[in-house]
């Protein structure tokens, strides 16, 4: 203190004496006492400032804290405004330079992104493929059939004029700032214009579009139509695509074009940032921009509409003929498996092994001369020939129906006759000739296979002829009126018939060295005495004698007898038993010649 | 081929699209004048050994009701500047137009017409402005869309300086 009052003494002195050099030393000491410390400070802040790492690490530890807080104040718009743009120039050069960076980070949407698109091609080729589906056959169908039939038109016209959902036909590649075409694409027979000019009027049109509405920001004009024809415009930093085409595209082709620009805009960046009017750099773009001139019709959808449909008809095909295979190669299997049990049970023919080999059925085995061939039966049943090979080595067989074929052959029995088998026994029935009788009885069991001959039932056919004959002759009536020996009128006929069997009764007889005795028995009824009648009786059977020996059947061979009541033919009961009984009837004896 | 983008500019009925009618290819109707106020042409010129195409962008002359759109001159290399001599407004309207873009786009090679020059006798504007123009470093050429005089002259020309810039 003592030295401060010391220092202060000079100071208070300096108002009424001129300063000395000891005195200016003093008061800068002062000075310095009093204020360096702030001088000192000032410096480091100037030095700070001055300082520009110094001023970015100050002002990096609160640049996060300052953006929160004007966030928070409500007015982010004016920062978003001011960063946008070296955000945007630094994403655009990232992008460049290194867009696997940006590719990296877009890598976790783009996943779903890319299957939300997928899902929705997949669900409008679906839509689509029913609707195909569903015009096949449908009343649209049927009118466009109509609608043919009407204008002249073939249906295939009218159909893909009706089914035609759209055809792009031409794509331009439009230079943005100058509306200069770049590079310009045509569907086949399409006439185009100049695409210089209608590139230049479509930019003139969208700029009039923009500056007429006053839109803002990037709102620009990106669909033109006139009735089915229309353009679609997508617009890029530095080009523009517009697809011209007829008809109605789906949302998907717009995305297509998105698609196809943004690729264009990066790999053409250096050459849209250097464009001047020369359009050579671009030649290379028609590869990008051809997959944009799409056609899609209804009917024909895209290829993979068409697949669904395509797949189920040859898969329906496939399945036909797999079935169908299946059905044929069971029935052959079949066919064969009834063919053999039906070879197997066949008379004559002995199977021992059956094996197919190469496609081929081998069969193996006996066959008797007589027995059926095999291969007719394989025809019969539907199976062919040549795809059997029978190895059958002849035999006799012992099987009924073949012995009685063998014994047919051999034998060779007339029709009157019937042959069976049963068990090795022959039997013969019916009616034949002496001598094929006794070539039977000589030769039957020399067959092989018969073991005895039944022959019981088998008739001589003469002596049966002449039984029928005998029995045709004794069953003839000849009526007398009532006590006359005269024959009742009209019955010539019954004696012609008696003349003719007698006749052959005797010339059968002859020749089987039998004789024969006709007896003519006269009948009364029981009118009258047993002694008128008696004679009667004899006189009728006379009559019919005489009469018959007159139409010249030998005389040796009748013996007229009358029996008069005593064997009625009737009883005498009633007119028409007496009637019966008036007559003459025939007896008929056949017996050997006596030696 | 290199194609540049050419506006042509001036006042209502000074002759540009008379000069676009005879001398260019063209495919739109002129009723888009009056429509959008533009009409997109094109013409072929042979400069330096190539070919350039001049895709010329015709907009309706500016009066006093309608202003152009100044989103037409977007992109554009170069610009034919018409007056008709025989109307003085139409020199004073072109110059002032000049400056709006000039202003507006910055310095773009432009060549300044004169046009009906076959009207010499009727012009309304100084014989000698064509010097005094091309004093000033302008491209000044006089036309006339009738006779065809200059107006192909002037389509390589101003390819020329588009192509030298």
């Amino acid at each position: 203190m003592a030295e401060q009052a010391q220092r202060r003494a000079p100071q208070g002195q300096s108002q009424q004496d001129p300063p000395n050099e000891n005195d200016n030393h003093a008061f800068e000491e002062l000075r310095h006492l009093i204020i360096a410390p702030e001088q000192e400070e000032i410096a480091d802040i100037q030095h700070r400032l001055e300082d520009w790492q110094r001023r970015a690490q100050d002002l990096s530890s609160v640049v996060a804290e300052a953006i929160k807080l004007r966030r928070e104040q409500g007015d982010d718009r004016a920062l978003a405004d001011a960063l946008a743009p070296t955000i945007e120039e630094t994403l655009r050069d990232s992008v460049r330079k290194h867009p696997h960076v940006l590719a990296d980070a877009l890598f976790p949407v783009m996943g779903p992104a890319i299957r939300k698109s997928i899902t929705e091609t997949l669900r409008s080729m679906l839509e689509s493929f029913n609707e195909a589906l569903e015009h096949s056959l449908s009343w649209r169908g049927i009118k466009w059939r109509i609608e043919a039939l009407r204008t002249g038109r073939s249906f295939t016209e009218i159909a893909l004029l009706h089914s035609l959902v759209y055809r792009v036909e031409q794509v331009f590649l439009i230079h943005h700032e100058t509306g200069l075409v770049l590079n310009h694409l045509t569907a086949p027979a399409v006439a185009a214009q100049d695409p210089a000019m209608v590139a230049g009027m479509l930019t003139a049109i969208q700029q009039f579009a923009q500056g007429g509405f006053n839109t803002q920001g990037d709102e620009a004009l990106d669909n033109l139509g006139l009735g089915e024809f229309r353009i679609w415009i997508e617009a890029g930093p530095h080009a523009v695509i517009a697809a011209a085409f007829r008809g109605h595209a789906p949302e998907d082709y717009r995305l297509h074009m998105r698609e196809v620009l943004e690729g264009i805009e990066q790999h053409y960046a250096t050459a849209f940032d250097n464009f001047k009017g020369d359009t050579d750099p671009f030649r290379g773009v028609e590869d990008r921009l051809a997959p944009l001139l799409e056609e899609r019709s209804r009917e024909a959808e895209d290829p993979g509409k068409r697949k669904p449909r395509m797949l189920i008809t040859v898969s329906a095909i496939f399945l036909a003929a797999i079935v169908g295979w299946t059905i044929y190669v069971s029935y052959r299997v079949h066919q064969w498996t009834q063919f053999e049990l039906a070879l197997r049970q066949q008379s004559g023919i002995v199977v021992t092994s059956v094996a197919k080999e190469g496609g081929r059925y081998h069969v193996r085995g006996f066959r008797d001369p007589l027995a059926p061939d095999p291969k007719a039966l394989l025809t019969k049943l539907g199976l062919t020939p040549e795809n059997a090979d029978f190895q059958l080595a002849p035999f006799y067989s012992m099987d009924d129906g073949i012995v009685l074929k063998r014994i047919k052959v051999l034998l060779k029995p007339p029709a009157s006759v019937t042959l069976s088998m049963k068990d090795g026994v022959l039997v013969a029935e019916g009616a034949a000739s002496p001598q094929w009788i006794a070539r039977l009885r000589d030769r039957a069991t020399w067959v092989a296979g018969v073991r005895e001959l039944d022959d019981s039932k088998l008739q001589d056919a003469n002596i049966l002829a002449l039984k029928g004959a005998k029995s045709s002759v004794e069953s003839i009536v000849f009526l007398f009126p009532l006590g006359i020996a005269t024959l009742e009128p009209g019955q010539d006929q019954k004696l012609a018939l008696a003349q003719k069997n007698i006749q052959e009764i005797v010339a059968q007889a002859t020749a089987l060295s039998e004789t024969v005795q006709v007896e003519v028995v006269g009948h009364t009824d029981n009118t009258g005495v047993e002694a008128t009648n008696l004679p009667l009786s004899k006189q009728r059977a006379d009559q019919i004698t005489k009469a018959l020996i007159l139409a010249g059947v030998k005389t040796s061979s009748f013996r007229p007898r009358g029996v008069g009541t005593l064997q009625p033919l009737r009883t005498d009961d009633t007119d028409e038993g007496r009637q019966l009984n008036r007559s003459v009837t025939f007896q008929v004896d056949i017996s050997p010649v006596t030696p | 081929m290199i194609q540049k983008k050419i506006c042509m500019l001036g006042s209502f009925s000074v002759g540009k699209t008379s000069m676009v009618r005879r001398f260019v290819e063209s495919i739109f109707s002129e009723k888009y004048h009056t429509t959008i106020g533009v009409k997109v042409d094109k013409k072929v010129v042979h400069v330096n050994d190539e070919d350039v195409s001049l895709i010329l962008w015709d907009i309706y002359g500016e009066d006093a009701f309608q202003k152009i759109l100044m989103s037409y001159l977007r992109g554009m290399s170069g610009y034919l500047l018409v007056v008709d001599g025989t109307r003085r407004a139409t020199y004073d309207a072109a110059l002032a137009l000049n400056d709006k873009v000039t202003q507006a786009m910055g310095n773009i090679p432009f060549v300044l017409l004169l046009n009906k020059c076959d009207l010499v006798q009727q012009w309304e504007i100084e014989a000698d402005t064509d010097k005094t123009l091309a004093a000033r470093g302008w491209q000044v050429l006089r036309t006339s869309a009738k006779t065809g005089e200059n107006v192909e002259q002037a389509f390589s020309q101003l390819a020329q300086a588009t192509l030298v810039k």
